[in-house]
């Protein structure tokens, strides 16, 4: 039925050329890109075959999946409401524990409206294609999360990019547009990638004189910015001026979910016709639960930040006196630019071996074609933990050698 | 249908590309700018900003993801710039 001529219509041929770079990486130690840990000891340990390795890049910034907090919350609601939802909440209903996250959620950020989703990812999805469509328009930071490009698509609104932490290059763009239709910007609070903070206060007067409505990601921020952890936007001074903000419980919340907040009311009707909230089931009663459990622990103490910062600060610091250049200012995401992916994918295996995890971080997934070693820090870290790191970087060229 | 070889817009496009091609060959109106001159989808985003600036314009991520061909380029750039 298949003649040989059939190979041009092979559907795996595009994916030809992205293999032989997935093996090529392989081939100059451990597959970065397919890190298995075999056990998790601890939010900053685990067991990679017979080596143990210090964790310094898992997004766990308050270390709270083990806490006391988490894990009894988690165990207690599978115990109570079984292991699923099994649907979603418009068809199938609502758990009373999903409607008490998001009043907390309220209360938190002082919101008029909060919605809970199943995942951060989904969270931009379905926030964004639901509030603008047809006529109207986004402008998006150029260096955006892939899912905030992905929100934009399955709208139908026109997506313009602006250049990245740009308020002047934003009111450019937005000066050249029609005058009909609404005007939604996103951006993100603290970028994963390079670790940098968005200039929230400038977008705000932008938005406003403008007439445009800002979005605010802070999947990264949430839990490690501003008074108890509420985020860029809260510690810029402007939270009461962002009209929406998003966030994930995957990283300071050691959960999985994600949410979107705003200070407009009628938020609350996205429920009824955003896609990925309406088809796909809600959070599992576990993933609610802890998430709940890591709102009341952020809430109620600045204690996890101030140890974060500590230790960001030491590790930052520490890097800069090895000889290395991080991208950004301190803060909870340090990113290293190395020369080239050889190099990066060279040193991200000395490091392994030496018993130190951190993130690689390679195009297209990185701003500029940047090559990078990627690390984030913990509130759960030791000072020593921190130091061992910094003795590994003090000797990595050494070890790569 | 202008003659997009000749254009003034087509010799700046081209030494824009030119300036990000991977691959070493000849920039036509009829070159692929990511199959051909092996730029990826990232570096299209980026050079269609750079162009962006020149034309005091603003491409539609839809429609820059859309762009095949710098023939594609040009012309988009010829509309942006008529409207
Ligand atoms: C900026 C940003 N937004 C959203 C997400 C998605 O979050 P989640 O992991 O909950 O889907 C991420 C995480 O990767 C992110 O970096």
């Amino acid at each position: 039925m298949f003649d040989s001529g059939m190979k041009k219509n092979d559907i795996f041929e595009k994916f030809e050329k992205l293999a032989e770079r997935y093996h090529g990486v392989a081939t100059l130690g451990t597959q970065p890109f397919g890190m298995v840990f075999d056990e998790i000891l601890s939010p900053t340990r685990a067991r990679v075959g017979s080596r143990e390795v210090i964790l310094a890049g898992t997004n766990n910034y308050l270390g709270l999946t083990f806490s006391e907090a988490c894990t009894t919350a988690a165990k207690a609601a599978i115990d109570h409401q079984g292991t699923a939802t099994t649907g979603s909440r418009l068809a199938n209903g609502t758990f009373r524990e999903h409607l008490e996250l998001e009043t907390a959620l309220k209360a938190y950020f002082n919101a008029a409206s909060a919605i809970v989703f199943t995942t951060g990812y989904q969270a931009n999805l379905a926030a964004i294609s639901a509030l603008v469509g047809r006529g109207d328009h986004l402008l998006i930071d150029a260096d955006s999360h892939a899912c905030i490009y992905d929100g934009c698509r399955l709208s139908d609104a026109e997506t313009i990019r602006f250049r990245h932490n740009s308020p002047e290059d934003l009111a450019k763009r937005l000066s050249r547009l029609p005058d009909d239709g609404a005007r939604l910007i996103v951006v993100e609070g603290l970028y994963s990638m390079l670790g940098d903070v968005a200039p929230l206060a400038e977008f705000v007067d932008v938005a406003s004189e403008h007439g445009a409505f800002l979005y605010v990601d802070e999947a990264h921020s949430v839990g490690c910015y501003g008074e108890r952890g509420r985020g860029v936007a809260q510690a810029q001074g402007v939270l009461d001026k962002v009209d929406f903000l998003s966030g994930t419980f995957s990283k300071s919340f050691a959960s999985l979910g994600g949410f979107c907040v705003s200070r407009h009311e009628s938020f609350e009707y996205t429920r009824l016709v955003s896609r990925p909230y309406l088809f796909t089931a809600s959070g599992s009663p576990a993933n609610i639960a802890a998430a709940r459990a890591a709102l009341a622990t952020i809430a109620g103490s600045d204690e996890l930040g101030r140890r974060l910062w500590d230790r960001a600060n030491q590790l930052h610091s520490g890097l800069r006196a090895a000889g290395f250049e991080p991208a950004s200012a301190p803060g909870p995401i340090i990113a290293l630019p190395r020369a080239d992916e050889t190099t990066a994918v060279r040193e991200w295996n000395a490091l392994l071996e030496a018993g130190v995890y951190v993130n690689l971080a390679v195009p297209p997934a990185t701003p500029q074609a940047k090559s990078l070693l990627r690390l984030s820090v913990s509130a759960a870290h030791s000072e020593s933990e921190i130091d061992q790191i910094l003795e590994v970087f003090n000797a990595l060229s050494d070890l790569v050698s | 249908m202008c003659n997009v070889q000749d254009s003034h817009v087509f010799e700046n496009v081209s030494k824009i590309l030119k300036a990000h091609a991977h691959a070493d060959i000849l920039i036509t109106p009829d070159v692929r700018i990511s199959a051909d001159l092996e730029i990826d989808s990232v570096e299209i985003f980026d050079i269609v900003m750079e162009i962006e600036d020149i034309y005091d314009i603003s491409f539609p991520v839809e429609v820059a993801s859309s762009i095949d061909t710098v023939r594609d380029l040009v012309e988009t750039i010829g509309q942006l710039t008529n409207v």
